[in-house]
């Protein structure tokens, strides 16, 4: 089938504002949304800029607004974004974040709040001898969370982000539930006296567009909502 | 990134106010614009007559031509004379300052999320929150005057 594909071009040396531009591309109902952008870019116009890596969504790299909803382009198909001949396909930056080029954003924001909630384990005790050891039960509280890739389809699908830029954001603190029960981690004190902040979990609405956008299907608005919970039950033991 | 500040607290208790306040706001429009028959118990209660008030002609009109000609509608002295009654006055009053405080809350710390959403810089978040409070605050004193002395 052919497609009409809108792409939201820009290129800050030239451009004042981002614009629409429209190309034809051949295309099979199976083929990968990637795969369209790459046949613009090798075949139709080469200044086309996108970020995408292993293709396969596991980099997270690719993850921008398709057809309105933010998705990875390797993961979803033609089938599923157009019915035949014709139709058009849109594709833009993820919404709220600085655009570098095209549909390249400026990930540096999203990064920093990442680092904001120490995304690593923090332990007290003397460094065991052997691996910190963990049960099939406590491992299935955090299983779920694990499986982020970092694409920030989630944290720029949020309103409260595109409200408050400084708002942490729904893969940031899905981190901070990954670590904070995690049974090996120390770190509970640290992690929430981050995520319990003005900018932080409370700006969670529970509306649910986290989870709608995860191309991993993680259950975003569940663990933020424990994460929640868990501070409040720390904050009420800490007052009494 | 801002310095720990909880909201926590006041979270929880969005949460709690939000469950209280569907009982509240089902009993209250239930018993104060819905249901003839328990409010007509009610009435037989604290009113002396055992009746329901005349409704002035034009009233009776206007809630025919907007609910039917079955409608009824619980008027002003009604609710006055229940507020007044020696029994149920303090059931209704206690019913209402609660009403009162957990809409309140429930509200205002609502409005203060939307306001910490477009209000970025701290001392225009703390001006905000300031004003907003102080606004409920007066609301809070203005309600619980109207409830307290409403049929003294």
């Amino acid at each position: 089938m052919q497609l009409n594909i809108e792409i939201k071009r820009y290129n800050p040396d030239e451009d004042d504002e981002p614009h629409w531009e429209s190309y034809e591309v051949p295309a099979e109902p199976l083929d990968s949304a990637l795969s369209l952008l790459l046949h613009v870019k090798w075949h139709i116009d080469g200044t086309l800029s996108l970020r995408k890596s292993c293709a396969h969504g596991i980099c997270g790299s690719d993850a921008m607004q398709i057809n309105g909803e933010n998705k990875l382009a390797c993961s979803v198909l033609v089938q599923d974004l157009a019915d035949g001949d014709g139709d058009t396909i849109t594709f833009a930056p993820l919404p709220s974040a600085p655009v570098i080029k095209d549909l390249i954003i400026d990930q540096s924001r999203f990064f920093e709040k990442y680092r904001d909630v120490k995304p690593w384990l923090i332990t007290d005790g003397p460094e065991p001898e052997r691996e910190y050891e963990q049960s099939p039960e406590e491992h299935a509280m955090i299983e779920d969370a694990t499986k982020c890739i970092m694409c920030g389809a989630c944290t720029h699908a949020c309103p409260s982000t595109w409200a408050d830029p400084d708002y942490l954001g729904p893969a940031a603190m899905l981190k901070a539930y990954r670590y904070t029960f995690d049974s090996r981690d120390d770190g509970v004190e640290e992690r929430l006296d981050v995520v319990d902040s003005p900018d932080g979990l409370w700006k969670c609405y529970t509306i649910f567009n986290c989870n709608e956008s995860c191309p991993k299907d993680i259950d975003i608005t569940r663990w933020l909502s424990a994460l929640k919970r868990k501070a409040a039950t720390s904050q009420a033991s800490t007052t009494a | 990134m801002a310095a720990s500040q909880t909201n926590a607290l006041n979270w929880f208790l969005h949460r709690i106010t939000g469950t209280f306040l569907i009982f509240f706001l089902i009993t209250h429009f239930w018993v104060q614009h819905y249901d003839h028959q328990a409010a007509s118990v009610t009435h037989e209660v604290v009113t002396e007559k055992g009746e329901m008030p005349d409704y002035p002609e034009e009233a009776e009109e206007g809630v025919e031509a907007r609910m039917g000609s079955s409608a009824e509608a619980t008027p002003y002295q009604v609710v006055m004379q229940r507020l007044a009654d020696p029994v149920y006055a303090v059931l209704w009053k206690g019913f209402n300052i609660l009403f009162l405080v957990v809409a309140l809350h429930h509200g205002f710390y609502g409005l203060n999320n939307v306001m910490t959403d477009y209000i970025r810089n701290p001392m225009g978040r703390l001006v905000a929150r300031a004003l907003s409070w102080t606004v409920a605050l007066g609301l809070l004193i203005l309600g619980l005057y109207s409830v307290i002395t409403a049929g003294w």
